[in-house]
């Protein structure tokens, strides 16, 4: 949420959607302890509570009239690298539990992700590099430029999860797919708008990117809420067994084998 | 703000594709898409020809070069085929196998867990086998074997066969019968 170096009134939808989605994500958290969910998404558990709390220090530092422009900005850089951290190893667990069922391919999809964030982390540095700062305030440029070096690394990853995982048809695990949709629009639309705001863009109208960005939060809190709480239905096809026609194909194969 | 737009253009492009994938993957979640199981044929034998070095030793002894490396890249083609339906087989069978994960029956999940896990390693081998296909084009003259794809190939055969008689035992009374 940029805050100027000027405090501005903040409007009712404001005030709602900068609270709203982290109160939603405390009640997650809590949630999630009592249904043991916490032992097996420990990282993510992790950033719900990190990020309300860091959201919640925010917002009072920015109504607090006696807290200076500078003091929130730096509250917000060191928020903003604990939880772009943090939801690097989020997206590290989902990887986790997609492959540790498969040992077969965990050695490759392990070197793919060293691989691809390290080339990731290359090209956010360079895209750093290559911004014009927005602002003459060395902390609120530099905290745009860090969001966005952050969220370029975020997507890039998830799109490795998904094609990865598509690649390999690998079944999602209901809630693991939830978190990555939920994380996957976030990190989406959050480079979009961080890098238009980093590189100068929509000066007048940054209130309505901060709206977009809490909108698009409090969105995918509702997702997390959805797949991680809400029962999964039972497939209507448990089972699929090897259709005859692909066992009498199978079958050839196998004596033409058998004979050689 | 050319970078902007830039950055902008591929956030929407990752979006799009990963809740592409992602609706893809919720369907099939969901059971609602079915499966489309069609397992295409390979003729090993011609598969294990093709890979054959000591073929092309001798194609390369017998031919001018020229026309050998015409040849050999027919031959590369032909085994990157193989290598593709190999690989389209192993797509079907992860999802077989892993539908077939969800059963109660604790020997058709051990035997489905085994299929899976072949089909991967096969998955996996192809991929780098048609990688190495299509450099090995450019220098024809250049060693190139997809042994490790055939021999996975007939591995996974093996354990599709073993999961198929577990879901289907009439199946396997019919193979038995034929031989």
């Amino acid at each position: 949420m940029a805050k100027p170096l000027m405090l501005p009134a903040h409007s009712l939808l404001w005030h709602y959607f900068w609270l709203a989605p982290h109160i939603l994500q405390v009640a997650l958290a809590f949630l999630m302890w009592r249904r043991g969910l916490h032992s097996l998404f420990g990282v993510f558990f992790a950033y719900l509570i990190f990020e309300a709390f860091e959201e919640f220090t925010l917002y009072g530092l920015d109504i607090a009239p006696a807290v200076s422009g500078e003091t929130f900005w730096r509250a917000f850089c060191v928020g903003l690298i604990v939880e772009g951290f943090i939801k690097i190893g989020v997206i590290g667990e989902l990887f986790y539990h997609l492959l540790r069922p498969w040992p077969a391919i965990a050695k490759v999809g392990s070197r793919l992700v060293t691989g691809t964030g390290a080339v990731l982390v290359l090209l956010a540095s360079l895209a750093a590099a290559l911004v014009v700062p927005d602002n003459n305030h060395w902390l609120i440029s530099g905290s745009h430029i860090l969001q966005q070096t952050f969220y370029i690394v975020d997507c890039g990853l998830l799109a490795l999860l998904f094609s990865f995982t598509a690649y390999f048809k690998l079944a999602w695990n209901y809630r693991i797919l939830g978190i990555a949709v939920g994380l996957a629009i976030l990190a989406c639309e959050h480079l979009g708008t961080w890098a238009v705001m980093a590189n100068g863009g929509l000066l007048g109208q940054r209130h309505f990117l901060d709206l977009l960005n809490m909108a698009t939060y409090h969105v995918c809190v509702l997702i997390w809420f959805y797949y991680l709480l809400v029962p999964q239905k039972t497939p209507t096809t448990s089972a699929v067994s090897l259709p005859e026609n692909n066992l009498a194909i199978w079958n050839r194969e196998l004596e033409r084998l058998l004979q050689q | 703000m050319n970078l902007a737009v830039v950055l902008v253009i591929a956030a929407v492009v990752a979006l799009s594709v990963i809740l592409r994938l992602a609706v893809t993957q919720s369907l099939q979640l969901k059971g609602s898409s079915g499966l489309d199981v069609s397992i295409r044929p390979i003729d090993i034998e011609a598969f294990r020809n093709l890979i054959n070095p000591a073929e092309d030793e001798y194609l390369r002894r017998r031919l001018p070069p020229a026309q050998f490396r015409t040849v050999r890249r027919e031959r590369l083609r032909a085994m990157a085929a193989y290598v593709q339906v190999a690989n389209h087989n192993a797509a079907v069978l992860i999802r077989v196998g892993e539908a077939a994960l969800a059963g109660r029956d604790g020997r058709v999940a051990e035997a489905a867990q085994l299929m899976v896990a072949d089909a991967l390693l096969l998955r996996r081998n192809a991929t780098v086998a048609v990688a190495r296909i299509y450099l090995a084009l450019a220098w024809p003259g250049s060693e190139f074997a997809a042994v490790r794809v055939v021999e996975r190939y007939e591995q996974l055969s093996g354990t599709a066969m073993l999961l198929g008689r577990l879901q289907n035992p009439g199946a396997a009374v019919r193979l038995s019968a034929s031989r």
